[in-house]
């Protein structure tokens, strides 16, 4: 082996400029290839940020408008959930699909503490709704089952919230949280957990603050958590609630879903006198279909980008296949004399295969180091700033790096390409036949 | 016998049809010093190709050692150029980007030896030629004798059964072309090489102790020349 590389490296030397020049192109290939698929993860993450905190086996479903009439009802009727549609989602009927079911109900109120205050949503919930939303507690905890057990007026509120009632940040009166200022690395100016234990007064009651969680910045968080009996009791309409999650198992594909929702939907939708093929009268936001959708939007924008950079590195093989069969002309003569001391056509093809990989794949990865370098320097600038719509700050990229599977890819690629570059020239230069190579002079 | 060929038969077919060999018989023993002489188109070069297995025979039968040469693939009509046979060119035909011997180790090197011995056969082939200080020169730096005397080294290092030499001498003065073939003679005699020298100049056949006349595909007069007085002006010199 050590052999043919020597041949190589001969080879190499006495075309630098040539082969440089040749090698430029294959590096610029696998450099775009490898900014582009950088830059598109750092584009999928920024979409992704926020959703991929939510366990993906959930359905929410909440209640919406009949659009056509059924059993004597005129279309356009309000349709709400009930306590019994919890029962209905968690009984038998289900039973060998949906996990654990969790209802919310919630109302706008306006949380005050001292002189500070803020309008916010109270959202009645269960402890198991932790786990399914991935909420994370940042200081104290969430809500437990003995708050729920002893309809306890305690609350859980994001860092922003908290923040605006320690009176950190604008003092703007009904400002949204969005506005409020952050540093570079989105962290509060103000030590959050020294609400913790402290009592905020919401109308007429006073609730104990618990935990406090992270706040994110890409949705509108004005919500903040209580037990769900105490909202229920205080607030409640009934056997109205605001929506119900579940989890579920067993529904592996798309079809899987689509087939058990028209059959939850049917269900739910008869408990409420609404056509069961009636697809405004309930809301359902499959997580896990969704996620579904966003990973084959995923692997469709990965594949578009793989498709323009192996296009773009197509032009670099093209160049290393016709310096090649150059070089293959300009050394038939020498091929000739080592045929006729005895090299096999393999021998001679061996070296211009050899020739042809090395050349790609030491410029490959030249290509791919400086893409690598390319993706870092993108993450340090454009992957840091964010642009602010609406009063939210949205991340433009996250993360625009390409990982380990990548650089492998990219591996093989060249390694292909360089083969296929090579062999069509190396296959010209085995066919030499020595006595027409040796009378070439 | 170490060669012989039994009604060789050889046609070019570009355009017109070309009979080069019409049935050529011809053995030559081991340990032999022979030369073919012909005039150009005579067809001493297809049967020199042929002899060097580096092209093909229409009909008869070639025997290297008892080998039948024939239909071979071309791996193995490598294989058999590389340990049978031992080429000396005309125009040298050394590898210019490598040294004087790198040249010489290469035919080592498609016998899959080891660098180490590879290189250390050389230097003793070169030394025995006298080249010892030109090993690392290149090709372009040598003088014609000396680039000839490095085929020489290549051609012998494989120890092959023949030595193959395509008008050894065209490419150099008279003087030189003497000290090639006075080389080869010596060769012969002493370590009892059997070469087969193609030639059209008389004197460089005359150096040689058998000669075998082509003339229009036919083997005409085979000379004994052990005497070497066949060419009236090539007694001890070569006219060029």
């Amino acid at each position: 082996m050590r052999d043919v590389f020597i041949e190589i490296w001969e080879s190499i030397r006495r075309n630098k400029l040539r082969t440089c020049l040749t090698g430029f192109a294959v590096s610029w290939g696998i450099f775009m290839l490898i900014v582009l698929l950088g830059a598109g993860n750092g584009l999928m993450n920024a979409f992704m940020t926020g959703s991929e905190d939510i366990a993906t086996n959930t359905m929410q479903v909440g209640g919406g408008r009949t659009s056509k009439p059924y059993d004597g009802l005129k279309e356009g009727r309000r349709i709400s959930l009930e306590d019994g549609d919890v029962s209905l989602t968690a009984g038998e009927l289900f039973a060998d699909h949906v996990d654990r079911v969790v209802s919310t109900v919630g109302t706008n109120v306006t949380v005050n503490y001292g002189k500070k205050h803020f309008a916010g949503y109270i959202e009645g919930n269960y402890p198991a709704r932790q786990e399914m939303d991935k909420i994370e507690v940042r200081y104290g905890r969430f809500i437990n089952e003995k708050d729920i057990r002893d309809s306890r007026k305690v609350v859980v509120l994001s860092e922003n919230q908290a923040e605006s009632l320690l009176g950190g940040g604008s003092r703007d009166s009904g400002a949204r949280f969005a506005t409020l200022s952050f540093d570079s690395k989105g962290q509060n100016k103000v030590d959050v957990t020294a609400l913790l234990g402290q009592y905020v007064r919401i109308g007429a009651f006073s609730f104990r603050v618990v935990g406090i969680t992270k706040s994110d910045r890409m949705s509108d968080s004005n919500l903040f958590y209580a037990p769900y009996s105490t909202v229920k009791v205080i607030y409640g309409k009934g056997k109205e609630i605001d929506d119900l999650t579940f989890t579920f198992h067993g529904l592996d594909s798309e079809a899987d879903n689509e087939a058990f929702e028209d059959r939850y939907r049917a269900a739910v939708n008869l408990r409420h006198r609404a056509a069961p093929d009636d697809r405004r009268a309930i809301w359902i936001w499959n997580r896990f279909t969704q996620n579904l959708q966003m990973n084959k939007g995923r692997r469709i924008l990965s594949t578009a980008l793989w498709i323009i950079g192996l296009l773009t590195l197509l032009g670099g093989i093209v160049g290393v296949s016709n310096i090649m069969l150059i070089t293959v002309k300009e050394r038939t003569h020498e091929f000739g004399i080592r045929k006729a001391i005895g090299a096999s056509p393999w021998g001679i093809m061996k070296l211009i295969l050899a020739e042809s990989v090395s050349i790609t794949a030491f410029f490959g990865y030249v290509g791919m180091l400086l893409g690598m370098v390319a993706c870092l320097v993108l993450d340090k600038t454009v992957g840091q700033s964010t642009v602010s719509v609406m009063d939210e700050q949205i991340a433009m990229l996250v993360n625009p790096t390409v990982g380990l599977d990548v650089a492998v890819g990219a591996t093989v690629v060249l390694i292909v390409a360089g083969t296929f570059a090579g062999l069509f020239p190396a296959r010209k230069a085995a066919q030499v036949r020595p006595i027409e190579a040796l009378r070439a002079e | 016998m170490l060669i012989e060929l039994k009604d060789v038969n050889k046609t070019y077919n570009n355009g017109q049809p070309l009979h080069v060999l019409k049935g050529i018989d011809l053995s030559i023993d081991r340990g032999e010093f022979v030369s073919i002489m012909g005039a150009s188109g005579s067809g001493k070069s297809t049967l020199l190709n042929i002899l060097g297995i580096l092209d093909n025979y229409d009909t008869g039968e070639y025997y290297i050692d008892g080998r039948l040469i024939k239909g071979l693939s071309e791996k193995q009509a490598a294989d058999y150029r590389n340990r049978l046979i031992g080429f000396i060119f005309q125009s040298f035909n050394l590898i210019g980007f490598k040294t004087a011997v790198e040249n010489v180790e290469l035919p080592l090197f498609y016998q899959g030896v080891g660098r180490a011995k590879r290189h250390q056969m050389s230097m003793e082939f070169l030394d025995r030629l006298g080249l010892a200080d030109w090993a690392k020169h290149y090709p372009n730096e040598m003088s014609g004798g000396q680039k000839q005397r490095v085929a020489i080294a290549r051609a012998l290092i494989t120890n092959p059964k023949i030595i193959l030499a395509d008008e050894p001498t065209g490419a150099l003065d008279s003087k030189t072309s003497e000290e090639v073939m006075q080389l080869l003679s010596q060769l012969n005699r002493e370590e009892g090489v059997t070469i087969i020298v193609v030639t059209h100049e008389s004197g460089v056949a005359n150096c040689t102790d058998k000669i075998v006349h082509i003339k229009d595909g036919i083997i005409g007069q085979i000379e004994d020349n052990r005497e070497h007085r066949a060419s009236m002006f090539g007694v001890n010199t070569i006219m060029k």
